[in-house]
């Protein structure tokens, strides 16, 4: 294999162009000057502070090098191969530029481009009936159906399911780690048109609302005997880099805005489902808080007691969740069937 | 002091293209801590963009002495294309952070304790006419006008409802502002300013949210339109009450006797404040409000320790209710206490609110500590068990148990037969579950069919490991009824038999009587009251895989099995057994367990059926 171009030579806007962050690190590390400053950066960011850092002259000059580099705008893909390792050059950058304690964090996942209209013409024809027609039938049941049709959706769901329902010992239900784990793999790798039926069927009784409820194993993968405060678990969930990661793509796609119709940040109801799933399988785990047919409520296992001086952020953190049409559009769009018409 | 504070965290304003130089933004304001303090407010001299590239900023200034964000320099469309390269949003935002110091700030240095974020939204247009632009524009941004004030501050000014940008650009509009709900409340609306002020020092312990409304009209020419957004106030915090004792109980019995074990909260005493306590970072909480063991005594801080607890609590001082904390402060035994241990004490420990500065920021708690010693004895002196003489090898014969056993924690009992004559000695005895229990089994089967084994006396010994204290008790074992006749080619184990008629016709490891006995299940769906054939109903299976039954996996697979369960089932604790079975469950043991519906007699497909299909 070739080496790569120096980036040097190119047009210095060519590298514009969205490259993952794997690739962005093997770019600077050809370049003796990029690999060098990176270096630099990163033992300027290990300190954390973010003022102190741009206060010193050699890590100014590091960075303003590495504004130009494809460094900077590196993002990753969800699901990539090395994901962990692009997320983690990622962060190694954006951690100490960034407030750190910043509220709503940018996403470091490329944005997503396909809509909600393209699931519901594949939905069509595997389950080979129009979701928006029967709506006497249960549609989280119908779900199950067309996962079991699929052999990739059948594996790694009953995987699962039956990681996440092994009973350990008396005091220990299950294995919560190994079943988060298993839920990643299956909502990683099994293509929305079945992971988004399963999670967001509409339902009009109880036993559907009670299936859709049921469909991540809340007992091991989401309750907990203690409900922890919201900030401290949005501070477990940023000290891992995939989760954090899966935080700021959730907040980036479905923070409400009054900007759009929907309530969706370029009305993409898609890329709010898709990080809404992400999330699963991590310590901010997101679920059905109960089997109401009528109201459709969020939330992760957490609650703002206990959240002293800090409650009014903790609310607004919880609300994100609990009170977020953007959020409740998305999943109201998608049990109806119906997508935001984009006119040209 | 340096005790300046913003009265919130974020701003956020629109900035529109080829905004002149001038335009002002934003006001900023900050509260103070002591009258004498005066606020001065710097902005640090880099943008953030998209939140990680930094770019140098030429363009904002804030004033200062008054807060105010303003344009130093017009945003052209080239800057403006600068500012966005590598925002993939599709709203540019730039962040700025403004300091506040109560000195002059020498340096344009980029630091200080307190700042905070202004997001300025970057619109890719012109700012549009003011004639264009709805009243809810006119009058708020879209960041909600939510606030924080420290309690126990002096009062001062904290908002202007007036848009700078809006009444700088549209002047000949006429927009008012009003403040709804704040009759009585410690709020004050200036008119000429359009700012409000807090005009007395708050106490969070009394109210910590205050709910307003901001009104705005916005008169064009004859029209008239009304906007109305919520305006919040919250009451920060800080340590200002001191620990009390609810019905001033300070005094807790804590007495150990059976459960000894180290872990065990003997007493818990509570303590309450008004204050908050923050559960997040958990450590800090704790080391703030601390609860320590005042004692000279060695034992007794190595054998206690104490344990504290908190939560939120709600009092209601005047119909609203505040947040407020409730300690928890629980004696845990350190180390399991040897059985012979005999004293009672009196043990204090001290609470102490730390960072309240006041004379009563502590309380002593008092636990009247009693630990009573407990005896290694058998209660009934002779234990007398009959056995049949077909028993076969692990039947369980029953259970030896020391005086009070089952209460027992953290007390470990090793039961031990010594040897009587040579010649006949069938049983042996397994620990039971958590050292509380023996438990008495046949071991070698020949034994009891010999005649001349009639009558065996033993002696069983009991002994507490931690104290080496024993106690013993004779036990004698009465071999009766009549041999039976051993069928032929039956399995060595009960759960292979499938059903009830070769179930009872055979024995198999662990009978009590020389045949196995069958569990009739109810038969309805998966079940744990499945039908399957047992050595004895008593102890299996009941879902757990007891020391006898662990010793040969021909015993009892329907507890102990760790292999495949074909059929529909549940699996037991640990992955062990079989917890809940469909129809008949089956095992061979060290291979595959079966549960199925015994479906010979049912029909498959009755006529009602095959017309349906």
């Amino acid at each position: 294999l070739a080496g790569p171009p120096s980036p040097g030579g190119q047009d210095p806007r060519a590298w514009r162009v969205p490259v993952d962050c794997v690739r962005a690190n093997e770019l600077c590390a050809a370049e003796p000057s990029c690999s060098s400053r990176y270096r630099t950066l990163r033992q300027c960011l290990a300190g954390r502070d973010r003022n102190t850092m741009l206060a010193n002259k050699e890590c100014q000059a590091a960075l303003e090098v590495l504004q130009e580099s494809p460094l900077y705008d590196c993002r990753c893909k969800r699901g990539m191969k090395k994901e962990l390792q692009c997320l983690q050059i990622y962060w190694s950058i954006h951690l100490g530029l960034t407030e750190g304690e910043e509220f709503y964090e940018a996403s470091p996942y490329e944005p997503v481009t396909s809509r909600l209209s393209d699931i519901f013409r594949l939905a069509s024809i595997f389950s080979g009936m129009d979701p928006a027609t029967t709506s006497r039938s249960n549609h989280c049941l119908d779900a199950a159906k067309a996962c079991n049709l699929n052999d990739n959706c059948k594996r790694l769901r009953s995987g699962y399911i039956s990681t996440c329902s092994r009973e350990l010992s008396a005091s220990e239900p299950c294995s919560r780690r190994k079943c988060h784990k298993a839920l990643r793999q299956f909502f990683d790798r099994v293509p929305g048109e079945f992971t988004f039926r399963l999670l967001f069927c509409s339902c009009r009784d109880q036993a559907c609302a009670e299936r859709r409820r049921q469909t991540i194993v809340p007992s091991c993968s989401y309750e907990d005997k203690e409900k922890p405060n919201c900030l401290d678990l949005r501070g477990t969930c940023r000290t891992d880099h995939l989760c954090r990661s899966r935080l700021a793509d959730f907040h980036t796609n479905c923070q409400a805005t009054f900007q759009s119709l929907t309530s969706c940040p370029g009305d993409n109801y898609q890329a709010c489902l898709g990080s809404y799933a992400g999330l699963i399988g991590f310590d901010m785990t997101p679920n059905y808080v109960d089997a109401s047919t009528t109201s459709i409520t969020i939330s992760p296992w957490c609650s703002c007691k206990g959240s002293g001086n800090m409650e009014e952020e903790c609310e607004k953190f919880l609300r994100d969740f609990t009170e977020n049409p953007c959020l409740r559009n998305a999943i109201q769009a998608f049990g109806n069937g119906t997508d935001v018409n984009l006119a040209p | 002091a340096f005790g300046l504070y913003f009265p919130r965290k974020e701003y956020l304003e629109n900035v529109y293209i080829d905004e002149p130089a001038g335009m002002p933004l934003l006001r900023i304001h900050a509260l103070r801590d002591s009258h004498e303090e005066v606020a001065h407010f710097h902005l640090c001299q880099n943008l953030v963009i998209s939140r990680a590239r930094s770019h140098e900023n030429n363009w904002f200034q804030i004033k200062e002495k008054t807060g105010l964000l303003y344009l130093s320099k017009s945003l052209d469309r080239e800057d403006f294309n600068m500012l966005s390269v590598g925002n993939w949003m599709p709203l540019s935002k730039v962040m700025l952070s403004v300091f506040l110091s109560s000195h002059p700030f020498q340096e344009k240095e980029c630091g200080s304790a307190t700042r905070i974020t202004v997001f300025l939204s970057l619109i890719n247009a012109t700012a549009p006419a003011c004639s264009s632009l709805t009243a809810r524009q006119l009058c708020f941004t879209e960041m909600d006008l939510s606030f924080h004030i420290k309690e126990n501050k002096p009062p001062g000014t904290f908002y202007q409802l007036q848009l700078p940008s809006v009444h700088h650009l549209c002047q000949n509009l006429s927009i008012s502002y009003k403040l709804l709900a704040a009759e009585g409340l410690p709020f004050r609306y200036n008119e000429n300013t359009t700012s409000v002020r807090v005009t007395q020092r708050l106490d969070r312990e009394e109210r910590e949210r205050y709910e307003l409304i901001a009104k705005c009209t916005v008169r064009m020419g004859l029209r008239e339109m009304q906007v109305e957004v919520p305006f919040l106030v919250n009451v920060l915090d800080e340590d200002d009450s001191p620990p009390f004792l609810p019905n001033d109980t300070d005094t807790a019995d804590a007495v150990v006797e059976f459960n000894r074990k180290e872990g065990t909260v003997v007493a818990t005493l509570t303590v309450y404040d008004a204050d908050t306590t923050p559960i997040y970072p958990l450590e800090s909480s704790r080391k703030k409000y601390t609860g320590t063991i005042v004692t000279d005594d060695p034992w007794i801080s190595e054998t206690f320790r104490v344990e504290h607890i908190f939560d939120e609590i709600h009092f209601s001082p005047n119909g609203s209710q505040v947040r407020g904390t409730r300690h928890e402060y629980k004696l845990v035994l350190n180390k399991s206490i040897s059985v012979t241990e005999h004293r009672s004490f009196q043990l204090d420990v001290l609470v102490n609110d730390t960072e309240f500065h006041g004379p009563e920021r502590s309380v002593m708690l008092h636990f009247n500590v009693t630990i009573l010693p407990v005896s290694i004895q058998f209660s009934n002196m002779t234990y007398q068990f009959t056995v049949n003489r077909n028993a076969e090898r692990f039947a369980q014969i029953g259970k030896i148990c020391i005086e009070n056993c089952m209460k027992f924690r953290g007390v470990n009992i090793t039961y031990k037969l010594l040897s009587p004559n040579v010649s006949c000695y069938p049983v042996s005895i397994v620990q039971g579950r958590e050292d509380k229990y023996g438990s008495l089994y046949v071991n070698d089967s020949s034994v009891l069919r010999r005649l001349e084994c009639k009558e065996i006396q033993y002696t069983v010994q009991a002994t507490d490991k931690q104290s080496r204290k024993h106690t013993k008790t004779l036990l004698t074992l009465v071999l009766e009824g009549t041999l039976l006749k051993k069928e032929d080619d039956c399995p060595d184990s009960c759960a292979i038999s499938k059903h009830r008629a070769e179930c009872e016709e055979c024995g198999g490891l662990g009978v009590l009587t020389g045949r196995c006995q069958w569990r009739q299940g109810s038969g309805k769906g998966i079940t744990t009251n499945y039908s399957t054939c047992t050595p004895s109903i008593k102890t299996c299976p009941d879902g757990i895989c007891d020391g006898v039954e662990g010793k040969d996996p021909a015993v009892c697979p329907q507890d102990c099995t760790s292999g495949n369960i074909i059929g529909g089932h549940g699996k037991g604790i640990g992955n062990l057994g079989i917890k809940s079975g469909h129809g008949i469950c089956y095992c061979f043991p060290k291979e595959n367990c079966y549960c199925e519906k015994d479906d010979i007699k049912e029909q498959l497909c009755d006529d009602m059926c095959k017309t349906v299909i």
